[in-house]
Order: structure tokens, then C-alpha cells, then sequence
């Protein structure tokens, strides 16, 4: 059986490098920021137990409290607007018509744009002095806004912006599983005589259901972590209408120096992160049809 | 040929890219104008003349050429050291059987459930421990292989006809040779999927840098913009012109390359 | 070139026994061939020997070295795979070379092996193109050459023909003798096409449920199968098999009587190839029996008549008669024939164990 144990000496060396990596900084930092939750942690001093005086705080932590209300309407807001307006520039891109290749381009270019790059630009944009979003608005008759300055109006000017910046990512996906709809089943739809809503409500979008599915459970996930548009927008403010958790968690961390709570903020957030997506997972069973 | 009304269409889609677009084309007219025409309103849209004093003011005032330099160090590290070690990992884990592969293989895909954030505290505590904080290679090392890769190349690999690989080892190959020889030759598409993957990922991360470097000549691009908007707040004109600086190499890529830049998101489903 | 040797063999796969306690040696040069069903355990017997696949127990030989423990690369044998296994990123001259150039065979050496397979195969004109750009037939020319440019110890193959059309499959079989007749290197040829078998095979060996059911030079096991799985399997269309009981010399089915062979006492299935079957003539002294013809097939130099027995007594298995027959009156569906043969070129085999009591 020679052979058989230099196959698993083999595998072991080629498995090496990346179990060490991701061990050292993926394994055991989950298991330590478990640990640090219940610790107190100044980044500078040896840590101590608290044991769970973190998460005992963190139940009246009014801060804490806003942040995670922030975060739910974020993504409450996010997930359904971004996904639904998405599926709607796909499907109106989904197209020959001339000129298609500039309206794409136009639609997918904020996916090569940084983060930071997009709240520089959207802090310009929002200039409640300046902006060319209030000089539309007059135009249109409303009259100017505060957006990232109004403590109103802030959370929703993210929500705009990140819309703006996640948009073409969704349609590229949306796009991509709209060109794998087999074309029979449109006609077999069409021989039936199913109008072009009905075909879309029980063709098309039911066919769409694996890529829904994908980006519902990514874009909640990345909405619940955001953190660089806050940071380089509005940093939380103003009055703290605009702290998320991850921000909070940072700040905790890296400007107060609570590293023990920031981590039972990180767990928090981790426990939310698992149990949303297994609820997205369950609920979908029924509604996700899978071809081939 | 006959003419045919342009399809209703046009009357959603051109105003949606005139939105889509709009943000960006406003940056680029703000930064080749004068600080005085951006301090209007209602705001210049067509500016007298094109002045290029708001790019020299931004790279004398800030080091953009470190910043350049220090991003494409960092992502050209991670993406290559990202292609090579999840293909050795990848490749074991599709095809050789050696003893605790299947319990590695769940551990190490286990890191993908949980969001950096999550883990941002103790990386920062292990990256000072072994004194790399404010060094580059900071930002390189905790990053030099991503469990999604090592997931997306097996996944791959195990779609090859398993024949090819046989034929490669009665021909002599070792396991290795089978992998340099047969394997990747034929993985190019997947392989440049997660090298653009990894390149988006690594050239737009904030938060690690963030936290990872103090130092303005060790930052990498991201950081060091915003440091600069902090430099340089309500200057908008000077802003705008750092900004296209620093996003401008990203989207000229993706303007050349779009076709496979899209093929390879809808193929790997992912932006960081 | 060496001899190929299997020494109680036995392959397993969880609980389900692939190879069983297989012995079989394969003499230098020779061809031989392992015939069965899907799933006899002819390909894993053909990848132990490859290095593919690990036997369970036993031990496998080339030449006189136990290769167990060595890797593919390292028996120095070549295997043609079913569906070619070309490198599909390289050309047909670096498919061909480059088992050699894995052996660190200097440049001008290996190009002179690539041309003398490429001429006798006739590749020349393909050198420079990639597998994608070939037909079926010339990808098989291919794998073949690159298997024939290693000057092996043993040729593989595993249902290398399988995947082409019937024409080509028919020109490349004969092409396969020739090139074995000029480069008579030890091969080990694996098929379900019992046509391949016997046109190709030095010696044949078929199998079933792992275990070698027989061995020997085709036209001994096509006239003289030993056992009832041998005679069903070998022949096409496959040998008709009818019930029938021997008692104190006489061999009776239905209304049909014959002479028994010694030994036969009790049930036994007595058969009879399609081609030995004739229409029996008026006053025909050999034995007969009845059938309803069904379907009727001229296939030009002969009539393939498909028919049921109708005589009383006859068992499930002699429902279908199948019989080929010299070209002249044309049977009609529906019309009822007799079918005479004689006695001593029939099969008589064992109803309970399969064994064959006499091989006619």
C-alpha cells in the first residue's frame, strides 16, 4: 500500500501552505474573538475575565442599540431596493437594441469604483450648498436637502449612494441568469398564450429564483457589514443616525480602545450574520426552483 | 431601409445611465475646474476652460505615488500567491484522497461563513504580535490565500475529465506534474476569474489597511484617499482630481477588458 | 515487451467485489482480450494493471517484477482510453510525444519516434493541430500513436473503438491487427463487443461477475463455450437455447428427440447457433422442431428469421428462435417453419449448474 500513503503524504503537502494561512488568520481568530468577547481588552495592557459584563453592557448600551436599529433599516432598505430595481434594469437590458453596450456600460462601471472612491464622490454630489443632486431637485421643483448633514434624511442618502455603487454587480448576475433562461421554455409559454407578464411572473422570475436567492443572502450580508461608505461619509453622524454596527464595532475597538467589546459586538453581529442567511436558506426551499 | 421608431425602451434606459453616469462625469468636471466655479450654484456644468492645477495640487500634496505603488505591491502579491496556493489545495481536494481531507476541507471552508469584521480585532492582535503592523506586508500576509479560491478552483478542477489526468501519470507525470502540466493549462478561465476576484477584492479594501497601517507612505490607495478628503475637506476641485487619480486605473481596465470582466463576476457571483 | 501477469487478483470496492481472485498470465506479444457485460470487472482489472486502481489482494506482474507498489508513471506501460484522453491544450505532435518527453528523452529522439508513428498511422499532415480540430477516427489514430511512440511494455486498451460510428469502428479494428501484426507488443484490450473480441484477440477471456468464465483462442470459445453464459454471450445473433430433458440416452424438448451425449442425465438446455438451423426438408431425417416465424430480416447474402417455437411443452426460454438462413423462399410473419440441425453441432449444457456436457 505504498502508493495509497504517499497519496496522503502528497495531499498533506499540498493542502500546507493554504490550512497554515487560513488557520493562522481565519480559524484561530474566530475562536479567539470568541474568547476576547468575554475579556477585557485595551489593545495596550494584559487582558482580563469579565466574563459576560461585554454582553451584559451591550443590552443597555443606548449607542449600541441605535447602531443595530441603523443597521436593520439599512438592510431592510437595501436588500429589496437594490435587488428589485436591479432585476428591472436587467431585464430592460436584457435587449438588442442599439446603443444596449453604452446603457451597460453606464450601468457597470461603479463596480470598478472603490468604496471610498464612491463616498468622496457622493459627498460632493450631496453638498447641500453645492451638490448637483439639490440643484435636480430644484430643477424639479423640491426644494434643497440636507442628505449626509440631516440627521432625517442621512441613513437614506446612504442607502442611494450604495445602491448606486452595488447596482451593476446585481445586474451582471441578473443579466447572466436571464441569457441562461432557455428560449423553448419562452416560446412554450408563448404557444400556451401566456402574455408577456404572465411569462415573466411564472417563466421568467420563477427561473430567476436561484440568482435571487444568491443575491438576497450576499447583499444582506454585505449590508449588515457595512462600514467604509459610513466611514468615509458621514463617520456615524450626525447624531449617531448614521452608526452601524460594524462602525460601532470599530470605534469600540480602534478609537476607545474597548477591544473586549468590540468583540462581543463582532459576535453579536456574527450570530445575526448566520441567522439571517439560515432563514433565507429555509424560507427559499419552496420558492427556488433549480433547472437541469 | 425603412425607419423604425427606436424602441420604448430608450425611454427608461437613457435616462437611467444619464443617473448611473452622471456622479462620475460630475467628478471629472469638477476637478478640471477653477475652486471659484465649483463654489456656484446653481452648480457649473460647463466649464470655462479646462484647468489642470487641481491634478498637481493633489499629487504634490499627497504621496499618491506610494499609495500606487504600495496597492499594486499588495495585489499583485495576493492575487499570485492566491492563484498558486488554493491551486495546490484545490487540486488535492478534488482529487487525491489522503486522510482527513473531507474534515480539512469543511474547516477551512468554515472561514468563509465568517465576514472579516467579524475577525478584525484578533487579525490586528496576531498581525502586531508578529510586528507587521504599519508594514505593508501586513496588508499581504493575512490575505495570501482566501478559502474561496481554494472552493472555486476544486469546484473547477472536478468538472475536468479525470482520463486526461490519468493518462498524464501513466505518461509519467508525479501528482504535481499532473496539476502544472494538464490541470491549469485547462483552468485558464477559472483561474483568471479568481485573479480578477482577488484583484477587486485587494486593490478596494479598506477596512484592514485601515486598522493595519498609521503611516501615510505605507498606505495603500483606499486609505490613503480618504486620509486625503480628510486633508482636504470642502477643496472640493482638488478632491475630485485625487479622486479620478485613484479610481481612474480601475475603470480604464474594466472599459477594456469589460466583456470578460462581467463574464468572470457572473461566473464567480462576487464583489467584495 | 513482457509478459502481463495476474496472481489471485481480487479488487474491492466497499462491499461489492469488482475482480475476483483473478488469475491470468498474458504472454509476450500476445493480444489478448477481456470481453464481458458492463460491470464484469474487465476495465478494473485493466486499471490495476495501469497503476489506476489498488488491488484488494494479490499481486499484479510485468515481466517478472510485482508492480504493486509502483506508480503509473513508473510500469512503463501505454493505455488508450475510450474517450482518448488527448491533452486538449497541446498539438498532436507534443500529445504524441510527450510521454517521452516526460522521460527526459533527448529532443531529436523523440522527434524521430513522433515521425515514425505519425507515418505509420498516417498523421503527418495533423502534426500541428489540437485535438478540438480532429475527427472521431483521427483522435483515435492519435491516442494510438501516442500509446505506440513509447515503445511500451504493454499496450492498454480500454474500449478504445467504442466511440466511433460503426464504418470506422469496422476500418480502425482491422487497422488495430495490422499495426499489432507489425509491432507485436503485449496488449490488453478491453471491450463489450464481442466482434472486437474474436477479430482481434490471440486469445480471449471472458468475463463475468469477476471472474474469468473462459479462456482460450476465439474460435475455441466460440465452438466450444463452456458454460451457459460463455454461449449466450459469445455470438451474435446469440446461440438459441431450448429446454429439454435427457433420460437413458435420448435427449427430448418438446416434440424433438435427439441422441444424448454421455453423461447427460436429468434437465439440461440443449443449444443450437442461428446458423446451424436449416428449413427442414420433406423426409428430412435430422431432428426438428417448429416455430411461428415473427420477423423476417434479409439482410442480402443471408435471411435472419426471428420465430417462436410453438411446440407443446417448450419452456419460457425457447420462446425466441432465431435462425440465419441461406438466401431462396422468403418466410412470411405469421407463417410456420421447421427447423432442422444436426445432432453433433450442438451445445449440451447442464440446466442447474450451466456447465457445458457437450461441445459440439
Amino acid at each position: 500500500m505504498r502508493l495509497l500513503r504517499s497519496d496522503h503524504v502528497t495531499g498533506w503537502l499540498l493542502v500546507a501552505p493554504a490550512t497554515l494561512v487560513l488557520v493562522a488568520f481565519g480559524l484561530i481568530p474566530i475562536a479567539w474573538s470568541a474568547v476576547l468577547s468575554f475579556q477585557h481588552n485595551d489593545l495596550l495592557s494584559a487582558p482580563h475575565w469579565v466574563g459576560t459584563a461585554n454582553y451584559q453592557a451591550l443590552r443597555h448600551d443606548p449607542v449600541f442599540r441605535k447602531s443595530v436599529h441603523n443597521t436593520v433599516v439599512y438592510t431592510v432598505l437595501f436588500v429589496p431596493i437594490s435587488i428589485a430595481a436591479a432585476l428591472a434594469v436587467a431585464v430592460a437590458l436584457n435587449t438588442r437594441i442599439r446603443g444596449i453596450s453604452i446603457y451597460r456600460t453606464a450601468v457597470f462601471i461603479p463596480v470598478a469604483v472603490s468604496t471610498v472612491a464612491t463616498a468622496i464622490i457622493f459627498n460632493w454630489v450631496f453638498d447641500p450648498t453645492y451638490g448637483i443632486a439639490n440643484w435636480l431637485l430644484n430643477e424639479l421643483g423640491i426644494s434643497s436637502q440636507g442628505f449626509f448633514q440631516d440627521p432625517d434624511q442621512a441613513l437614506y442618502a446612504i442607502v442611494a449612494m450604495t445602491v448606486w455603487g452595488w447596482i451593476g454587480f446585481d445586474v451582471i448576475i441578473y443579466l447572466a441568469a436571464l441569457q441562461g433562461i432557455p428560449q423553448e421554455l419562452l416560446e412554450a409559454a408563448a404557444i400556451d398564450g401566456a402574455g408577456r407578464w404572465a411569462t415573466f411572473r411564472s417563466v421568467t422570475l420563477p427561473l430567476l429564483s436561484p440568482a435571487t436567492l444568491f443575491l438576497v443572502v450576499w447583499s444582506t450580508i454585505n449590508a449588515l457589514q457595512l462600514f467604509d461608505e459610513i466611514y468615509n461619509t458621514t463617520r456615524g453622524g450626525p447624531l449617531q443616525s448614521t452608526t452601524v454596527v460594524v462602525y460601532y464595532l470599530w470605534q469600540q475597538a480602534f478609537q476607545f480602545f474597548n477591544a473586549g467589546y468590540g468583540a462581543a459586538v463582532a459576535e453579536v453581529l456574527l450570530v445575526a450574520i448566520l441567522v439571517v442567511t439560515l432563514l433565507q436558506f429555509l424560507i427559499s426551499r419552496r420558492s427556488v426552483y433549480y433547472t437541469s | 431601409m425603412r425607419f423604425s421608431w427606436p424602441s420604448p425602451r430608450h425611454l427608461f434606459l437613457a435616462p437611467l445611465a444619464l443617473i448611473m453616469a452622471a456622479p462620475l462625469i460630475w467628478m471629472a468636471i469638477t476637478s478640471i475646474e477653477t475652486p471659484d466655479q465649483a463654489r456656484q450654484f446653481p452648480p457649473v456644468l460647463i466649464p470655462h476652460g479646462i484647468d489642470w492645477h487641481n491634478y498637481t495640487r493633489a499629487v504634490d500634496s499627497a504621496p499618491f505615488g506610494a499609495w500606487y505603488l504600495n496597492s499594486i505591491v499588495v495585489s499583485l502579491v495576493v492575487v499570485l500567491s492566491n492563484l498558486v496556493l488554493c491551486s495546490l489545495a484545490a487540486y488535492a481536494f478534488a482529487r487525491i484522497r489522503f486522510f482527513g481531507a473531507n474534515v480539512l476541507f469543511i474547516a477551512l471552508l468554515a472561514t468563509l461563513m465568517v465576514p472579516f469584521q467579524v475577525i478584525l480585532i484578533p487579525t490586528f492582535l496576531i498581525v502586531r504580535h508578529l510586528g507587521l503592523i504599519d508594514n505593508v506586508s501586513a496588508l499581504i500576509v493575512p490575505n495570501l490565500v482566501n478559502a474561496f479560491g481554494i472552493f472555486m478552483l476544486r469546484q473547477f478542477f472536478r468538472t475536468l475529465p479525470i482520463e486526461l489526468e490519468e493518462a498524464a501519470r501513466i505518461d509519467g507525470c508525479s501528482r504535481l506534474g499532473v496539476l502544472i502540466k494538464i490541470v491549469l493549462p485547462l483552468s485558464v478561465p477559472a483561474l483568471s476569474t479568481l485573479a480578477l476576484i482577488m484583484l477587486l477584492w485587494t486593490w478596494n479594501d479598506f477596512l484592514w489597511p485601515l486598522v493595519a497601517i498609521n503611516t501615510e507612505k505605507h498606505m495603500t490607495l483606499q486609505v490613503g484617499l480618504s486620509t486625503f478628503q480628510g486633508q482636504h475637506q470642502t477643496q472640493w476641485t482638488v478632491l475630485m482630481a485625487g479622486n479620478v487619480l485613484a479610481l481612474l486605473p480601475l475603470v480604464i481596465a474594466f472599459l477594456l477588458t469589460q466583456r470578460s470582466f462581467v463574464r468572470s463576476i457572473a461566473a464567480s457571483g462576487v464583489k467584495g | 515487451m513482457a509478459t502481463v501477469e495476474f496472481r489471485a487478483v481480487t479488487k474491492r470496492f466497499d462491499d461489492v467485489v469488482a475482480v475476483n481472485d483473478l488469475s491470468l498470465r498474458i504472454a509476450d506479444g500476445e493480444f489478448m482480450v477481456l470481453v464481458g457485460p458492463s460491470g464484469c470487472g474487465k476495465t478494473t482489472a485493466l486499471r490495476m494493471v495501469a497503476g489506476l486502481a489498488q488491488p484488494t489482494a494479490g499481486e499484479i506482474l510485468i515481466g517478472d517484477r510485482v508492480v504493486n507498489a509502483d506508480s503509473p508513471g513508473r510500469r512503463d506501460i501505454a493505455m488508450v482510453f475510450q474517450n482518448y484522453a488527448l491533452y486538449p491544450h497541446m498539438t498532436v505532435e507534443r500529445n504524441i510525444g510527450f510521454g517521452l518527453r516526460q522521460r527526459r528523452m533527448p529532443r531529436a529522439e523523440v522527434q524521430a519516434r513522433v515521425r515514425e508513428v505519425s507515418t505509420l498511422l498516417g498523421l503527418e499532415d495533423l502534426l500541428r493541430r489540437k485535438p478540438a480540430q480532429l475527427s472521431g477516427g483521427q483522435r483515435q489514430r492519435v491516442a494510438m500513436g501516442r500509446a505506440l511512440a513509447r515503445h511500451p511494455q504493454a499496450f492498454l486498451l480500454d474500449e478504445p473503438l467504442s466511440n466511433l460510428d460503426a464504418k470506422l469502428r469496422t476500418q480502425l479494428r482491422a487497422e488495430l491487427k495490422k499495426i499489432h501484426q507489425l509491432v507485436p507488443t503485449t496488449s490488453i484490450y478491453v471491450t463489450h463487443d464481442q466482434v472486437e473480441a474474436m477479430t482481434l484477440g490471440d486469445r480471449i477471456a471472458v468475463m463475468s461477475a469477476g471472474r474469468i468464465q473462459q479462456l482460450g483462442p476465439p474460435q475455441e470459445v466460440y465452438d466450444r463455450p463452456a458454460n451457459l453464459f460463455v454461449a449466450g454471450f459469445i455470438g451474435n445473433p446469440a446461440m438459441n437455447l431450448l429446454p429439454a430433458a435427457a433420460r437413458s440416452g435420448v435427449l427430448t424438448s418438446g416434440d424433438l428427440r435427439m441422441p444424448s451425449p454421455d453423461g447427460a442425465d436429468g434437465e439440461v438446455i440443449l443449444g443450437v447457433r442461428p446458423e446451424r438451423l436449416s428449413a427442414a426438408g420433406d423426409g428430412d431425417a435430422r431432428p426438428a422442431f417448429d416455430i411461428t416465424v415473427d420477423v423476417v430480416e434479409p439482410l442480402g447474402s443471408e435471411i435472419v428469421v426471428h420465430g417462436s417455437r410453438v411446440d407443446s411443452g417448450a419452456g419460457a426460454e425457447s420462446a425466441t428462435i432465431t435462425a440465419r438462413l441461406a438466401v431462396g423462399a422468403m418466410p412470411a410473419a405469421g407463417e410456420r417453419l421447421r427447423l432442422a440441425f444436426d445432432p453433433a453441432a450442438t451445445h449440451v449444457f447442464d440446466a442447474a449448474t450451466g456447465a457445458a456436457l457437450r461441445s459440439g
